[in-house]
Parts: C-alpha cells; structure tokens; sequence
C-alpha cells in the first residue's frame, strides 16, 4: 500500500513536470517585513510573496522564492542564479540600464503613525504638534510642506519611532511597508497608522528579470495585471499593511 | 640630562589669543579677517544659495547659543561643586565628586547624549533640549571640576593659614581669600572649555535639537548642496569661536590688571 502511494506521488510530480506550468525562480533578500520575511517557521511570507503567488495561479505559473542576502542579489540575477528579483526592488531609471521591470506591483506610500489613543487622521489634525522624519526623506519633505506643523528630522527612522513611542512627538511619517513593520510589530501596543498621505513623487517596487528575458516578463506582467484587476492587491494591502 | 622643567600647555579648545598679542598680523586676525573676507566674496558674489542658506539658519544659530548658555551656567555651578567636593576634607563628599568626575569623563558625550535622551527615555520623558542642557552641563562640569580645583590648589598655602589665623573658618576662607584670587586662575582654561562646549553643542543635533547642524544637514538633504551648506556652516561656527576668544582674552587682560607692575 505504502508503495503504491509513494509509485502515484512519483509519478503525479514527474507528470507535473513535464506538463504544468513553467516554474519561476524569484530571489528574495526575506529581511523586509511586511514584504517579504521569515515567519518563525521559516517560510518566506509577505505581501510580495502572497501578491507573486496569487500572480501565478493567474498567469499559470509556479513562483518558488529563493532566499538570497541583499547585496549580490542583482549580480547573481545576471549570472542566471535565478530568473528574477521580488525583494521590495524601486524601479529606477539607473536600474533599467542593467536589467528589465515588470509592471510596477506596489507604490510605496507615506503612512502617518500616531500613539494607539490619537484622535487625528492626517497631517492638519496636527497642527501647532511635533512631527518627526527620517532626514532626507520624502516622509520628512511632507511634514516640512504641511502647514502649521514643527517638523522635527532623525537621523534613523527608528529614533522617530522611539520618540514618538515615549511620547515627545504627535506622529511620524516614513514609507508605508517600514511604517506597518513598526505599527503592526515591534510597537503594536502603543502605535497605529492612522492614515496614508499622498505626495507628489511616485516610487514603485517591480519585478527585475535578466535583460532580454522577455518570456518570464510576459508571464509576470500578466500576472500583475489579473491580480490588478481582480482587485487582489487592495486585499493584500489591507492584510500586510492596514491600510 | 638637565634639570628644567618642561611645562606643556595644551587645550581642547580653540586658542585664546594672548593679551600681548595686539599686532594686525597676529593669528587672530588673519582668521578673523580671512574669514569675514570669504564669507563676504561668497554672499556678494553666490547670493544663491548662500543667502539662501545664511536665511534658513538663524534659528539655528539661537538655538546653539541658548544650548551653550544654559549648559555653561549649569557646567559652572557643577564645577565649582566638583572642585571643591574633591578637595574636601570630608570623605564622603571628596568620594561623590571624585566619582563624578571619574565616571563622567570616562564616557564620550555623544554616547551621554544618547543615553540621557533614548535610555532614559523610557524612564523619564526629558524634553530635547533639556536633555543636551543636562548632557553638555554634567559633561563640561565634570571637566571645570579638575579647573577648579587646581585654581584653588594653586593659591599658595599660606594665604589659607594667614587668613584662617585672622580669625576667618574655613568657608570664609574660601569665599573671601582664595577664590577671588583663584578666579583669574582659573578664567583662561575656562574661556578654552567655554569655546570647547559651544563646539561640543554641534553633536546635539544627533538628537534632533534644531541647532546650526541640524538646520544646515535639512537644507542640504534637501538641496543636495553638500558643498556649500558645510562651508557656510564651518565659516559660522569659525566667526562665533574667534569672537568668543577675543572677548575671552580681554576678560582675562583685565583680571590680570593687579597682576602687571
């Protein structure tokens, strides 16, 4: 009986092979909660993951997340380790010269975090307040434009954080994935998001593939534009990020 | 091998020009005047973005001096507290001072700062610019405390003997006899950690305290003008010290009045 089980496995694996969807190999630097981390039982899971999964039942294809450390990743994409990158990557004009985009799947936002028992919901509930920024950054550049407001720069995003959890600043702003990362984990008990601002500059995490590799392009791009459509995305935005 | 010793005088802070140095070719004014001349050329000929720059900074400026005041009273008072404490002759006041002044000196003050206002933090919510008040005066009052007391050491024995044979004790003493003449002692290396501290004020920054830096790094990660922000900054921080030692120097000229025959 045993056997016979394991003779079917063989052989539904082998024909699984040989037919079924082509197999994607994703890179994943799995450090970047809430995009892609390790949950405590190893397994790659994020927002990017469940986003590249949901993309693959849509395209007919099979995404097998390989984990791979930051730096290097870009090189071993090059040398044909693996067919493409899903590591929170912002498409840049710079990185276009080297390798290829997919559509772009995630627009990086400015989220507002406030202590648990704040009243506001944006920038103008704040007036007169201390609001703090990592230096340098658009998060810091929309506190500075908002009137009314004492805008207060940090050399780490982290120390904002800090302060605002011990309560000398009224809210934070910084990207919206590093934002759920503290809201919904370190200092889930003491802060929230209370709201997404809009800014003018736009930046968007895509899927990189080897230059030319137009095949795997076809199949993600496709991918990405059913989960669009089927309105998966605002769903998974929802479940890794809160807002 | 000969006898003589050698006495080496070094400073942290930035030199204070000696009283007898008047000429117009002195170190001095050649910063001085150097310095006015570059800020001049840059303003009169890049008005943008060093004009723009000069307007977005003043707040930063108030706010360095405000630090620097505030902890110069507090780091005084501290010192005066230190020095006395370590030439006490109750042990247990000698030891609290001593301690003090061994424990803070033996922690860089980037690393109290950090303490004082992320560590403690958590315990007791100081607001920012209380908590660099409190790191620069514990800092700068440890330091004044070893000034202090090698001004008072410094006043000869006897003075201490004739005045406590007049009748006066111990704090009169003190009060009347010594510290008086230990003042002008005292004066110059307090002038250096004085300039020292306004210096040291450019690390509270690191604790998003508004002051010069910190206005002038906003500016220029917003700009990308890396170049001139830090020149203008440097030429500021240049102009403040070498007035501030000027002035220090004739402060000094005249304590020393009864001293010149």
């Amino acid at each position: 009986m045993k056997k016979l089980v394991m003779m079917l496995l063989l052989i539904a694996i082998m024909v699984n092979n040989a037919w079924a969807q082509k197999e994607i190999v994703f890179a994943v630097d799995a450090t970047w909660p809430p995009m892609e981390f390790v949950d405590a039982g190893k397994n790659i899971i994020g927002y990017s993951i469940e986003y590249m999964k949901a993309a693959g039942e849509a395209a007919d294809f099979k995404p097998v997340f390989k984990n791979v450390a930051w730096d290097g990743i870009f090189a071993g994409l090059a040398t044909g380790k693996y067919d493409a990158i899903c590591s929170s990557v912002s498409i840049t004009d710079e990185r276009k010269k080297n390798m290829d985009f997919s559509a772009p799947y995630f627009k990086v936002r400015q989220a507002l975090i406030v202590p648990k028992k704040s009243q506001a919901k944006s920038l103008a509930d704040l007036k007169g307040q201390k609001v703090g920024g990592q230096i340098g950054t658009t998060g810091y550049f929309a506190i500075k434009a908002a009137d009314g407001i004492e805008a207060k720069s940090y050399d780490e995003v982290g120390l904002a954080i800090e302060d605002l959890n011990v309560g000398r600043l009224a809210a934070v702003v910084c990207d919206d994935p590093v934002a759920a990362n503290y809201a919904l984990n370190q200092y889930k008990d003491t802060l929230k998001i209370a709201a997404i601002i809009e800014t003018g500059t736009v930046e968007s995490y895509g899927i990189a593939v080897r230059k030319g590799n137009q095949e795997t392009l076809d199949l993600v791009n496709k991918g990405i534009a059913a989960v669009i459509a089927s309105g998966k995305d605002k769903e998974l935005q929802q479940k890794w990020i809160g807002q | 091998m000969s006898e003589k010793k050698v006495i080496i005088d070094v400073g942290d802070g930035a030199a204070i020009p000696r009283p007898e140095d008047k000429g117009l070719l002195s170190a001095w004014w050649l910063s001085f005047v150097g310095t006015l001349a570059v800020l001049a050329y840059l303003l009169i000929f890049h008005p943008d973005p060093y004009l723009r720059l000069l307007k977005f900074l003043p707040d930063g400026i108030v706010v360095t001096f405000q630090v620097t005041i505030a902890s110069i009273c507090l780091a005084l008072i501290l010192g005066l507290l230190a020095g006395l404490g370590r030439i006490s002759r109750n042990r247990i006041v000698n030891l609290v001072a001593s301690t003090y002044v061994e424990i803070i000196r033996g922690i860089p003050l980037l690393v109290q700062l950090f303490y004082i206002y992320f560590a403690l933090g958590r315990i007791v919510r100081v607001p920012d610019m209380v908590a660099a008040i409190i790191a620069l005066g514990f800092c700068y009052g440890a330091y004044m405390g070893e000034v202090f007391r090698a001004g008072i050491m410094s006043i000869d024995n006897g003075q201490t003997e004739a005045s406590l044979s007049l009748g006066f004790n111990r704090s009169q003493t003190m009060r009347y006899v010594i510290l008086p003449q230990a003042w002008r002692t005292i004066l110059p290396p307090v002038g250096n950690e004085f300039i020292a501290l306004l210096k040291d004020t450019s690390l509270v920054s690191i604790i998003a305290v508004s002051d010069i830096l910190r206005r002038g790094r906003e500016f220029a990660s917003e700009s990308f003008l890396y170049f001139e922000t830090y020149t203008l900054i440097a030429i500021i921080y240049l102009l403040i010290t070498l007035i501030l030692s000027k002035f220090l120097s004739n402060v000094e000229q005249r304590l020393s009045h009864y001293e010149r025959r």
